[in-house]
């Protein structure tokens, strides 16, 4: 097998010896170290192959045999380049195929991120990206090793971290680090007071006394439940008090709207800019864009992906819409359906570990516009813990 | 060489130098390889003959094919029916 390669690359003819004795210019060919091979013999003739180097030197040799040679077929690559000599652009074509082959597998194509639950992918590709692995870079100036060292350093976040290179794709292999539990220290003693002003629906002491009643006012800061117990012999012991106190809370909220208020609206115009990406680089495709100066965009990114191979190339598409300020004038109605959403996210957010019992909404339009007042009536638990000790 | 030397390799199973005489390896019937040839004196598919230093190898046979052949050394297949050394 190697040697038809190596007969190939050199390039050797097929010719047929005619006449009386062609042993003997086999014989006279051979003492000269020409190398011959494949010799048939078919009536009268005899057929053999040779490098095509050594056929042009070997007429010499049939002169002196008495034997005349034809050729019958040039076979190998110097024949095959010969034929395509004239089309150069094929072989151009050939040569930059192998080329861009060759330059392409020297950079990153893809890269695969597994085992993320609390950091965000983009998040991680940022890290990567810092560290010098993004869809484009060189590959052979990454080192795995030192890729994820330094991003285990960086976020304490994560626990172990892999980074492996399979020709172009990379693919990232992720732990994240589970938190250490908080471990409440027992032996150090201490008050269950109130973090605000309530009055009391339920107690669970769990460790501690407790002298308030329920339905007891409270304010910010009083002692719930306390941490000094006496004995029965008068004397004092200091404990780890521990209680859940469920209060009702009381919380107040303004919210206002003026009277006109600028919005922005779709004027109507749409424009698709569309631009490729390739390893990274953007490259757009076509120019121009809407005629107002705001305006709001989505995009769309089509990456081909063969056989579930994500290739560094893109085709993004950014629908651009044009928006244009306008002045609207709030009536009565559609401010309080603004402001009531407002102090649903007010409830949502600022709210969000209380349990709301009771609203009690105060709705004015005043001068300047309307003003929504918020009463909450809420249920949560206000026990903060306070240690005992000398200041 | 020695009397007792000459004994020693004979028990070994050695054979004797063979600096001028051809190596010929069959291969069943269908393959030969000569080593140690001078040229080819005659080549058709039923008969090939070979000049080795001091004799005549005439193989006979049927599709008898030369598949490679250098200034020293052949190669020969085909189905050899006859092998006849003329010295």
């Amino acid at each position: 097998m190697l040697l038809k390669i190596l007969r190939y690359l050199r390039g050797y003819v097929r010719f047929t010896v005619v006449g009386r004795f062609p042993e003997r210019f086999l014989n006279i060919a051979l003492h000269n170290r020409l190398r011959i091979w494949d010799v048939e013999r078919s009536s009268g003739t005899l057929s053999a192959c040779m490098y095509m180097r050594d056929y042009r030197s070997v007429r010499h040799y049939a002169r002196k045999a008495g034997v005349r040679l034809r050729l019958t077929e040039k076979k190998g690559l110097p024949r095959l380049l010969s034929r395509y000599s004239d089309r150069s652009g094929l072989i151009f074509g050939a040569a930059a195929f192998v080329i861009t082959i060759f330059v392409m597998s020297l950079f990153v194509w893809s890269i695969d991120v597994t085992g993320l639950s609390t950091i965000s992918e983009s998040e991680l590709r940022q890290m990567l990206k810092e560290n010098g692995v993004y869809v484009g870079a060189f590959l052979p100036a990454i080192d795995d090793s030192t890729v994820s060292r330094s991003v285990m350093l960086s976020d304490p976040r994560v626990g172990w971290m892999a980074v492996n290179v399979t020709g172009s794709y990379i693919s990232v292999e992720i732990k994240e680090e589970s938190p250490s539990p908080e471990v409440e220290d027992l032996s150090k003693p201490c008050n269950v007071k109130a973090r605000r002003d309530g009055r009391i629906i339920r107690v669970e002491a769990q460790q501690g006394r407790c002298d308030l009643k329920e339905g007891s006012g409270v304010v910010e800061g009083q002692v719930i439940v306390s941490g000094v117990l006496e004995d029965q012999l008068g004397g004092l012991r200091l404990v780890h008090a521990k209680a859940s106190v469920i209060a009702e809370t009381t919380y107040h909220a303004d919210f206002t709207i003026p009277k006109t208020m600028t919005v922005y609206h779709p004027t109507g115009e749409v424009k698709d800019r569309l631009s490729a990406d390739l390893f990274g680089l953007d490259l757009p495709l076509t120019i121009g864009g809407v005629h107002t100066v705001d305006h709001l965009s989505d995009e769309i990114v089509e990456s081909p992906a063969p056989l579930d191979v994500t290739l560094p190339i893109s085709l993004n598409t950014r629908r651009v819409y044009a928006l244009e300020e306008l002045e609207k004038s709030l009536d009565y109605n559609s401010a309080k359906e603004l402001l009531l959403k407002e102090s649903r996210l007010y409830e949502l957010f600022t709210l969000a570990p209380c349990t709301v019992l009771k609203r009690d909404y105060d709705f004015t339009a005043t001068d300047d516009g309307f003003k929504l007042s918020v009463d909450y009536t809420c249920s949560e638990d206000i026990a903060v813990q306070d240690g005992i000790g000398t200041q | 060489m020695s009397n007792q030397k000459q004994q020693k390799r004979r028990f070994m199973g050695e054979l004797p130098p063979m600096r001028t005489l051809p190596c010929i390896e069959f291969s069943g019937n269908r393959e030969v390889v000569i080593e140690g040839s001078r040229g080819v004196l005659e080549y058709s598919t039923d008969c090939i003959r070979v000049n080795t230093d001091g004799m005549v190898l005439s193989l006979n046979g049927r599709g008898l094919n030369l598949r490679c052949i250098s200034d020293s050394s052949l190669i020969i297949e085909g189905f050899i029916t006859n092998v006849e050394f003329i010295v």
